[in-house]
């Protein structure tokens, strides 16, 4: 009886999988094909970064399709790093239609996978006046070819920061208030302010005890505690070394003597019991739990890193009363030294951008929807959404939100439903092309300061600020090698400055806690300084010190 | 039941060849099957000796011979990773087995069927969990303000809570801690399931003779299973230096990372992350080596000790 | 002697109370133990995301909501995932278990000539591996990419398990082999009729191990099948939601343009309980083969 039952099933079963495996062969939409559906062209495209899928249904970009003729199915990088995924792509030698290589665009590159656009560009308008001649000489690689569009950064017309997306110093308003709004302008005077708040405040008004200062060192995450001495020394985010702005010449952040000062500031400040004793073996999970219950007073980090959970946390847990939201602070190592932590306009990210595969059967027609993409309706439901569902538009044209709306977008399942920014295909910030506008909801002043609670705003209006940005004050971009870590980024094991670039990583992830907990900070400094130098950092700006120097070479030819 | 060895010694001939003609034919079907699925992309294995690169493929990237297994033996860094995953490979075979054993053992002596059922039910229920979620929960509970120091100090076995994870000492037995936690109840299946098979007239006749839980245990449980725990022993060991990747990524820091990485991890660091895939081809290539090793001297030592093989 | 064999028998009575008292407190103990982690994912699953950033969630959520299993049940190609998913647990399972348990039976015969070195042959694919390259290449080779039956074919024999089903056909006795082959019957017969039935309990265990292999599965359809979303498995639909989390990125660049924002841990713990619940359920259902002892009626080793 159960024979014939199992016989049954296996009969089924064999009928089922033949039925599945027709069927899936059939409508397999791989991506060497771009399909025609009803009229609108569909493209496939891989993002070898994290994001989030949209639904097949979702109503913006139908919408987007109607307008365009085109719609793309995204996909986004899961459970393998970039390499990885970049590497199994061109081993199968297949490839989607769009691709977006992250870390491992050189490699998608030497594959030759990519399509050169170079000769496309003059045909779309909008795709040629989204950079600068400069900009696409910038990009063109060693064969003279330009590959890829990088995607963001970009501002149209002038640059709308409202928030400083970068690293720095942040406090607690609280403490700031508890002050009385002083002017702190170097470490040592953030760290006393930090100490005395706690001293007078050791606890939240629930009676759970503050951590006064906490670190985040967890993996990649560790440039919270490794990369202070290069802004406190007034330098701006040029990330992985110094580049000098008069001499142009590359310098090592990690030997210096302000590099000295601030570990040693740390390792006292281990000492007083300020630094959190957990900071060095915390998870990213648990620091954002500890940021999000209000305790921490105040730490290094960058923006997007933490505030959009935080900030969220807070608000929720009515902690935005007490002052536990966090501003930026102009901090450098002395009275004197200008602070360079904000750069304001555009930096370009040579490094990666959107490509075009060899696979992709209709270049033009994928040409001509990143174009139309970037066309301000476009841009407009990319951005903001669907009119009077998503923004509403006041007598003088400008854009605004109500708090409904903002509950409404920030809802999972109504952006993979019905939001789609296209995300990863070029797109402007700064203005909106209406002139009116902003490109982007974030960037609307109205909209910013509406939105920003109550203590901040209090706060930011002390400093006569309007804007986190007027907080640290703005600078230039420093020259047209900024940000040097685009070139860092891509230096791998191949090169002797690539080893030892992963070497200091390595060897500055196990020695840095340890010079911070050291009960002897001069021995434990020294014992850092030794084992750095069997790193040969040295080859690390000697391969740096040429890319700054092509950079320049570049600029000053394009502008001949 | 052991295997009483009564192995007639069969010679080859055609006689005995026609007789298991039916073996002969599916055999060959099996190695087939395994020749094209596990042995065929052993070719691959000339990556190791390249210097692959994705465009030029298998046949067009420069040869360097032993160049890059010279480069693994003489980074200090990999030597390293070997023995902390050895360390953490054998740590963790002992534990997760002896483990695994007793609780099924133990399970197997509760009378009620009902509770035998929730709890073994229970037991397997952490495996289905992703080490993200089990690591995150083990973070929590040896953390400064976590559990685990909440009880040592309640009970003044501590004076001031302990930060385990700073430590490099403590790491491999948190390792395998998490494994023993994570995978004792789904590791024990196999042994229950042995246990059953188990003539339960041997128990019975132990009964009579008087014959007490701790004596059946020790002379018909135990012998009972022993085939199985050789074999699953035997198997195991030569996975010896797969020790794992996920729980030392995760649970890894800066102070502890000399002891906390191990063979997958530098791969990723040292080769995937850099397009090196010949690196990570070549540790593989030695990861196999000494599995291999292992198994064969393994397999002889049970052979010697008259113990099950597995062949 | 009657005096004797009371004595024993109180004797045995007060140690058999110890022990079932200890081994009651151990089973207790270590069912709190490790229920725990899996009772906290169940907590933090119906918990408010946001307030679950907080921490501090042990056994009782704070903030209860369903958000996040509605979150992940709306997930559009979940339904596509959870089709794909039970056709590859049924056909592969079966699938898997008879071709293992064949190959084990062969492997098990002490006249096979070729024992030894069949079982050595399959013993070593579990050490080997040729890397993710080769084998994706081969796997374009055979077609079995962009395909259902690339979930199928190539996972169907598995050393470990191969090797369980033997160990356990070698402590059947010779006796019940040599009887049927005296009836004439041949190697397929004894298999099906005479081995299989007395192997349940391994059958079963194997069963359960293949199937939550499958249940679970997703880098295969990730790696192989990425392009077909018609082919996706739940958990790699899953696993989607979960991707910024275990990023092992280098490039803080990627990470600062990453729209998603971390995933929520309550999504994710909705998403854990979900994948979960189905195959947890299979166990009872095979628990019934873990039938005690071999009842062979008449032929006793």
């Amino acid at each position: 009886m159960r024979r014939k039952q199992i016989t049954a099933l296996l009969v089924t079963s064999a009928m089922v999988l033949g039925t599945i495996s027709g069927c899936s062969k059939g409508t397999a939409a791989t991506g060497a094909s771009s399909k025609e559906d009803g009229g609108i062209k569909e493209f496939t495209a891989f993002f070898a970064v994290p994001g989030d899928e949209i639904n097949d249904d979702n109503e913006i970009q139908q919408h987007l399709a109607e307008i365009t003729g085109a719609k793309v199915k995204e996909t986004w990088l899961t459970g393998q790093t970039a390499e990885e995924a970049v590497g199994t792509l061109i081993a199968g030698g297949e490839y989607p239609d769009f691709i977006c290589g992250s870390d491992g665009t050189s490699q998608l590159y030497d594959a030759g996978a990519l399509v050169a656009l170079d000769d496309y560009i003059d045909d779309y308008p909008n795709i040629k006046n989204f950079f600068t001649k400069l900009e696409w000489e910038q990009l063109r690689q060693a064969d003279g070819h330009i590959y890829w569009i990088p995607q963001f950064n970009n501002s149209y017309e002038k640059d709308m920061q409202t928030t400083h997306n970068d690293e720095a110093f942040w406090i607690q308003t609280r403490v700031l208030k508890w002050a009385g709004y002083p002017k702190i302008t170097t470490m040592d005077e953030y760290f006393d302010l930090i100490e005395r708040y706690q001293e007078a405040n050791p606890t939240m008004e629930d009676g759970t005890k503050n951590i006064p200062y906490t670190i985040l060192c967890d993996d990649w995450r560790y440039f919270c505690l490794e990369n202070a001495p290069l802004f406190l020394d007034g330098y701006p985010n040029d990330g992985s070394c110094i580049v000098d702005l008069e001499t142009k010449k590359v310098k090592d952040y990690n030997t210096t003597p302000t590099a000295k000062r601030y570990f040693q500031k740390l390792n006292e400040e281990f000492k007083k019991g300020i630094v959190d004793p957990e900071s060095f073996t915390q998870i990213y999970d648990e620091y954002i739990t500890k940021l999000s219950t209000g305790r921490v007073l105040g730490m290094i980090d960058q923006w997007w890193d933490f505030y959009v959970h935080v900030n969220d946390a807070l608000k929720q847990q009515g902690l935005e009363d007490q002052g536990c939201n966090y501003v930026p602070l102009p901090i450098t190592i002395d009275k004197g030294v200008k602070n360079r932590w904000h750069t304001s306009g555009d930096t370009l990210n040579v490094g990666s951008g959107l490509s075009i595969t060899v696979s992709c059967k209709d270049v033009r027609g994928a040409l001509k929807f990143v174009d139309d993409l970037l066309s301000e309706e476009a841009i407009t439901l990319r951005n903001w959404g669907e009119k009077d569902v998503d923004y509403l538009v006041d007598q003088d044209g400008l854009f605004y939100r109500t708090p409904e709306i903002r509950m409404k977008v920030s809802n999972t399942a109504y952006k993979a439903s019905h939001l789609c920014p296209y995300s990863y295909f070029p797109i402007w910030t700064g203005m909106s092309q209406d002139g009116i506008n902003a490109a982007k909801p974030e960037l609307q002043p109205n909209e910013f300061l509406d939105s920003l609670p109550k203590n901040v705003q209090e706060c930011l209006q002390a400093y006569g600020c309007k804007t986190y940005v007027d907080m640290l004050g703005e600078n230039e971009i420093p020259g047209p090698w900024y940000p040097i870590y685009t070139f860092v980024g891509t230096m791998t094991t191949a090169t002797p400055g690539g080893t030892a670039w992963i070497k200091m990583r390595e060897l500055k992830h196990e020695y840095l806690p340890k010079v911070v907990m050291a009960p002897d900070f001069e021995a434990g400094w020294e014992e850092y300084l030794t084992a750095y130098e069997t790193c040969n950092p040295q080859a690390f700006l000697d391969e740096v010190q040429p890319e700054v120097d092509r950079r320049i070479k570049i600029a000053e030819e394009a502008a001949n | 039941m052991a295997s009483i060895g009564k192995v007639k010694k069969e010679r080859i001939n055609w006689k005995e060849i026609k007789k298991q003609k039916v073996l002969l034919l599916l055999s060959a079907g099996y190695v087939i099957y395994g020749f094209i699925f596990c042995y065929l992309p052993l070719a691959g294995w000339l990556m190791a000796f390249e210097n692959y690169k994705p465009k030029a493929g298998f046949f067009h990237s420069e040869f360097i011979g032993l160049g890059k297994f010279r480069q693994l033996f003489l980074d200090d860094g990999f030597i390293r990773v070997i023995r902390n995953t050895l360390a953490m490979g054998v740590i963790n075979l002992v534990t997760t087995m002896v483990a695994a054993i007793i609780f099924a053992i133990l399970l197997n002596e509760v009378k009620s069927q009902g509770g035998k059922k929730v709890v073994q039910t229970i037991s397997y229920l952490p495996h289905f969990l992703s080490w993200i979620i089990v690591t995150g929960i083990l973070h929590d509970a040896l953390s400064g303000t976590g559990i685990v120091n909440d009880l040592l100090l309640r009970f003044h076995l501590l004076k001031e809570p302990l930060n385990f994870f700073a430590y490099p000492k403590y790491f491999w037995w948190i390792v395998a801690f998490a494994n023993v936690w994570k995978e004792t109840g789904w590791n024990a299946i196999i042994y229950l399931a042995s246990i059953t098979a188990i003539d339960t007239s041997l128990y019975e006749a132990a009964a009579i003779d008087g014959a007490g839980r701790w004596a059946r245990i020790k002379y018909i449980t135990l012998p009972g299973i022993k085939p199985t725990i050789i074999i699953l022993l035997l198997m195991n060991a030569g996975n010896v230096l797969n020790a794992g990747f996920e729980v030392q990524y995760l649970l890894g820091n800066g102070l502890v990372q000399s002891v906390s990485q191990t063979i997958d991890i530098y791969v990723l660091k040292w080769g995937i992350s850099q397009g090196d895939y010949s690196l990570g081809t070549a540790a593989g290539i030695f990861k196999s080596v000494v599995s291999i090793t292992i198994i064969l001297i393994a397999n002889e030592m049970a052979k010697r000790a008259g113990e099950e093989r597995l062949f | 002697m009657i005096n004797h064999r009371m004595l024993h028998k109180s004797k045995s009575s007060l140690g058999n109370k110890i022990f079932v008292l200890l081994n009651t407190i151990f089973m207790v103990l270590f069912v709190i133990i490790t229920l725990y982690p899996v009772w906290n994912t169940l907590v933090l699953a119906f918990n408010d995301g946001t307030d679950a950033l907080r921490g501090g969630l042990y056994l009782w959520p704070r903030k209860w909501t369903l958000q996040n299993y509605i979150t992940v049940l709306h997930k559009k190609n979940l339904l596509v995932g959870a089709y794909i998913t039970v056709a590859r647990t049924v056909i592969g399972t079966l699938t898997a278990l008879a071709a293992n348990a064949l190959l084990a039976y062969i492997v098990s015969r002490k006249r096979f000539i070729f024992k030894r070195q069949l079982s050595l042959f399959w013993v070593i694919t579990m050490y080997v591996n040729g890397g993710m390259i080769p084998v994706f290449l081969l796997y374009k080779g055979l077609g079995l990419t962009n395909s259902f039956l690339v979930y199928i074919i190539p996972g169907m024999v598995g050393a470990f398990n191969m090797m369980v089903i033997r160990t356990y056909m070698v402590g059947i006795p010779d006796s019940l082999e040599e009887s049927a082959q005296l009836d004439g019957a041949g190697d397929l017969v004894i298999f099906t009729k005479i081995i299989s039935p007395l192997c349940k309990p391994v059958y079963a265990t194997i069963a359960l191990f293949c199937a939550v292999g499958h249940w679970n599965s997703w880098f295969d359809a990730m790696l192989y099948n990425r392009m077909n979303s018609n082919l996706t498995t739940l958990q790699y639909e899953l696993m989607k939601l979960l991707s910024s989390v275990s990023n092992q990125s280098n490039s803080v660049e990627s990470m600062k343009n990453a729209v998603a924002a971390v995933t929520p841990t309550s999504v994710r713990s909705a998403a854990t309980i979900l994948t979960m619940l189905p195959i947890v359920c299979l166990y009872p259902f095979l628990q019934r083969y873990f039938v005690t002892g071999l009842t062979i009626g008449g032929v006793k080793g």
